[in-house]
């Protein structure tokens, strides 16, 4: 068993959020005694706003050897933190073809978001899994967000807000929502172990049950509403 | 630091950053693709200013204004006249619905529109040529009926010429004008101004005005319906009667018959000591008209309390300034006679209240009543219309033509102006002949009958204030109170300078609409704002490039940029797919990371080939030992 998780993420304005899932999935999966990894990528110059980021973990149940190619090679689970990012670049390059997770934060209908995909990005995927972990989130203050209200607002953020809320917790806000499904969907880690790694346990369990998926088989695809 | 006059070794001269495009040039940014950084997308979409909104019509104010600041006037009049034929008219008489809704009302003060009009309509009719002329479609032949040279009738009209339809406007005035002539008081529109619009219409050809055909007598219901399409805009002009002990007496008169009289310029009698009951805008014309025409005293008798009366807030102020006296919250209780002949009036307190039909009732104050002398008292109280010789499902008890919501009596037969809707304003009727032309032509070319789409109109909050310095409004000159107030021919409100009506035109915030202000060009960090001419619609995204930081939306004066989701777009042709930037490596990465090894590798090969010429094998200077020929240049990443 071995899992290459990329997170991808816009620089600056939801750095925090991509960073709480990935150390998260990898902190769970070492508390389970497998071997994991967590690496940010420094690589799309994280201080620019906007600009893709990605963050990765990986984890299994035989010793990571290729410790230094820190960008995964083979995502087999992919998070999209901000939905547009699916017409933005090709995250699931290295993925093998059916076996690919994608989870995007989205209020939109997945069909939707599915007409994006060409069909070589399609045939690497075995689950599309949308969640609104934007409606799903505790706000804090009156955002889920870190500083803002909405996407809308947080388009306008001129200021660095790279780690300012790192020290309060991980898996708070978007992230929590985000975890839940990623968790609840691929099944591979156990719910109550995630539990004790989050801050917003209760958000985690909204994502967990919140999501909506459309399921690829080799035969072809088809809907399934959440677990 | 300044580099200049630093000496860089040959060996330390690679070119990545000397030579790679910077952004700012069209190779850069195909190298460094950033559009995947955005998340909304900047779009132009120009709104509904307010103005534009508010007015019957639907004048582009906004882009009169615009064609006014900028000096060229003839396309300011051209597109006033795509809407209203009549500015010179407008310019003076309208209650100017725009300038109500007018956003610059938050911002200091809303701008003189009216004024501005009315310089763009006087310009016109100065002009030798009528430039509409050359503009219009041959005549089609099918000519189209219009009981009323109002301005329904009169803007009817015009709009069907535009349209290709010839028409016949039966008059029931020995003038045309309709209330134009007959209510609206010289000094307020001078006949000559009136006069030269209507001529400016007829010189379209087509436009047929009979006058004293009065339907219903000279012209029958059945014969109006023979007609391929017709418009009722007869207007209301039966004035109301007041059911008071004394109305029969000789000085009892009233207000609209009086202002007919003198806008047909009959000779027309007001004595020295005139009441005018009623407390709207007839009232006011009358009373002042009366101050002009007796030279005495007029006062306004109105149920209406003081903050009630529905004058129009200017009209209030001059007439004040002219000496009409008001009484407001008072009734008239009976006439007082002698001979046959008013001497006098009973009033009394009282306050406006409406019966179970919604009809005014007097509720008088127990002992307020007292006597005040008078000659004459005019009555003001509302209008109605003679409509008995229609069919009479069509008309109600007020004196109103009942229609369906697109105006339309039945058939081909629309209704509009004071007929449909009861006493209203100018533009009003000049907006129902525009839309009935418009209706009436999709009739006769087979097309559905629609409502207008639902506007999206501009707020003052859409906009950037900030780019909007404080500039009072110009108020239009008045001609002194006492100088005007002895004639009927001064007219009141005077005209802007064309220095003014530049001015005034220039305070527009061109609400929600692109006005080439050139500032997302200016503004944008990332030379992703593109255009070829400084003009609403000549300006674009560069969607490959923009990362989206939206300080182009922040900085959009006028409101006209919005940010869109990039997802909201959803054409799968239009993605393109990009990598990400700034990889100088292969792997999941870029167009540009080829570019750059390409450059890297030519580099190093030449300086390694310039470095084995000068240096004999076996002893290099750097440490480092030189590629064996038969190695492929490159990098390891």
């Amino acid at each position: 068993m071995y899992h290459e998780l990329t997170v991808w993420s816009r620089g600056i304005i939801m750095d925090k959020e991509a960073r709480d899932v990935s150390s998260c999935i990898a902190a769970v999966a070492r508390a389970q005694g497998l071997y994991a990894d967590n690496v940010s990528d420094y690589v799309d110059d994280p201080d620019r706003t906007n600009c893709l980021v990605r963050r990765y973990a990986r984890f299994g149940d035989s010793p990571i050897v290729d410790r230094f190619v820190y960008e995964n090679p083979h995502p087999d689970w992919v998070v999209l933190v901000e939905e547009t990012i699916i017409k933005a670049v090709n995250f699931l390059r290295g993925t093998p073809d059916g076996s690919g997770v994608l989870v995007v934060n989205s209020a939109r209908d997945p069909e939707y978001l599915l007409k994006f995909l060409p069909g070589p990005m399609r045939a690497k995927l075995a689950r599309l899994v949308v969640v609104d972990a934007a409606g799903l989130a505790e706000p804090r203050g009156s955002s889920p967000w870190m500083f803002v209200r909405d996407l809308g607002e947080l388009a306008y953020d001129r200021m660095s807000t790279e780690g300012a809320e790192e020290r309060l917790a991980i898996g708070m806000g978007i992230a929590a929502p985000l975890i839940g499904a990623l968790v609840a969907v691929t099944g591979e880690l156990p719910l109550d172990a995630v539990a004790g790694q989050v801050a917003d346990r209760a958000a985690m369990f909204r994502g967990a049950a919140g999501y909506r998926v459309i399921e690829f088989s080799p035969a072809g695809r088809t809907a399934a509403p959440a677990s | 630091m300044s580099v200049r006059g630093t000496r860089i070794p040959p060996h330390l001269q690679l070119p990545i950053a000397g030579v790679t495009p910077p952004p700012t040039e069209k190779e850069g940014q195909r190298l460094f693709p950033t559009g995947n950084f955005r998340f909304f997308r900047p779009v132009y979409r120009d709104k509904t200013p307010p103005c534009n909104n508010a007015c019957p019509t639907g004048e582009q104010i906004q882009k009169y204004l615009d064609f006014v600041k900028h000096e060229r006037y003839l396309d300011g009049y051209l597109t006033i006249m795509e809407d209203n034929p009549m500015p010179s008219v407008t310019g003076r008489v309208c209650y100017h619905p725009c300038e109500t809704a007018c956003n610059r009302a938050e911002h200091d003060e809303p701008i003189g529109i009216r004024s501005v009009e009315r310089f763009l309509g006087d310009y016109g009719l100065n002009l030798p040529e009528n430039p509409i002329r050359g503009t219009l479609p041959p005549l089609n032949g099918t000519t189209i009926a219009i009981v009323g040279s109002g301005p329904a009738g009169l803007a009817c009209a015009y709009h069907l010429r535009r349209r290709g339809y010839p028409s016949v406007i039966f008059e029931a005035l020995e003038k045309p004008g309709g209330m134009l002539r007959a209510g609206i008081p010289h000094w307020h529109l001078p006949g000559e101004i009136l006069d030269a619009e209507i001529a400016k219409l007829l010189s379209l050809g087509g436009i047929d005005i009979r006058c004293n055909v009065r339907a219903g007598a000279d012209i029958s219901w059945a014969e109006l319906r023979g007609y391929p399409a017709a418009l009722l805009a007869l207007g209301q002009d039966v004035g109301r009667r007041l059911p008071v002990e004394g109305a029969q007496a000789r000085g009892v008169t009233g207000g609209l018959e009086f202002l007919r009289e003198a806008g047909l310029g009959r000779p027309v009698q007001a004595g020295r000591q005139v009441l005018v009951i009623g407390g709207g805008n007839t009232a006011s014309d009358t009373a002042r008209s009366a101050l002009r025409i007796g030279g005495g005293e007029a006062t306004i008798v109105s149920l209406e309390a003081e903050d009630e009366l529905l004058i129009v807030p200017e009209d209030l102020a001059q007439a004040r300034d002219e000496g009409v006296a008001f009484m407001p919250g008072t009734s008239l209780v009976r006439v007082l006679t002698a001979g046959g002949q008013v001497t006098g009036a009973v009033l009394a307190g009282a306050r406006l209240a409406r019966d179970a039909s919604g009809a005014v009732r007097p509720d008088l104050v127990p002992g307020t009543e007292r006597e005040v002398p008078c000659d004459t008292i005019f009555i003001a109280i509302g209008q109605v219309q003679q409509l008995d010789w229609l069919p009479g499902q069509l008309a109600d008890a007020t004196g109103v033509i009942t229609a369906d919501e697109h105006g339309r009596v039945e058939g081909n037969v629309f209704v509009g102006g004071d007929v449909l809707r009861g006493p209203s304003m100018v533009v009003d009727a000049l907006g129902d002949g525009k839309r009935a032309a418009r209706d009436i032509d999709r009739l006769l070319t087979n097309q559905a009958l629609a409502a207008d789409p639902e506007p999206v109109i501009m707020p003052y909050e859409g906009l950037n204030a900030a780019y909007f310095r404080p500039a009072a409004r110009i108020e239009a000159p008045l001609s002194p109170a006492a100088e005007r107030r002895r004639s009927q021919h001064v007219e009141v409100t005077l005209a802007y300078s064309e220095q003014q009506a530049v001015a005034e035109a220039d305070r527009c915030m061109s609400c929600g609409v692109c006005n080439g202000c050139d500032n997302c060009y200016v503004v944008c960090p990332d030379v992703s704002v593109l255009r070829d001419a400084r003009q609403n619609g000549h300006y674009s995204i560069r969607t490959t490039y923009c990362k989206g930081c939206l300080v182009c939306v922040q900085e959009c004066p006028t409101g006209c940029l919005e940010k869109v989701p990039e997802l909201d777009f959803d054409d799968p042709a239009e993605v393109t797919r990009m990598e990400t930037a700034f990889a100088p490596y292969d792997g999941a990465h870029a167009e540009q990371s080829a570019f750059t090894k390409r450059l890297i590798e030519e580099t190093i090969a030449a300086y390694d080939a310039a470095h084995q010429a000068a240096v004999p094998p076996g002893s290099s200077s750097n440490g480092k030992t030189p590629p064996a020929p038969d190695d492929p240049p490159g990098v390891t990443p």
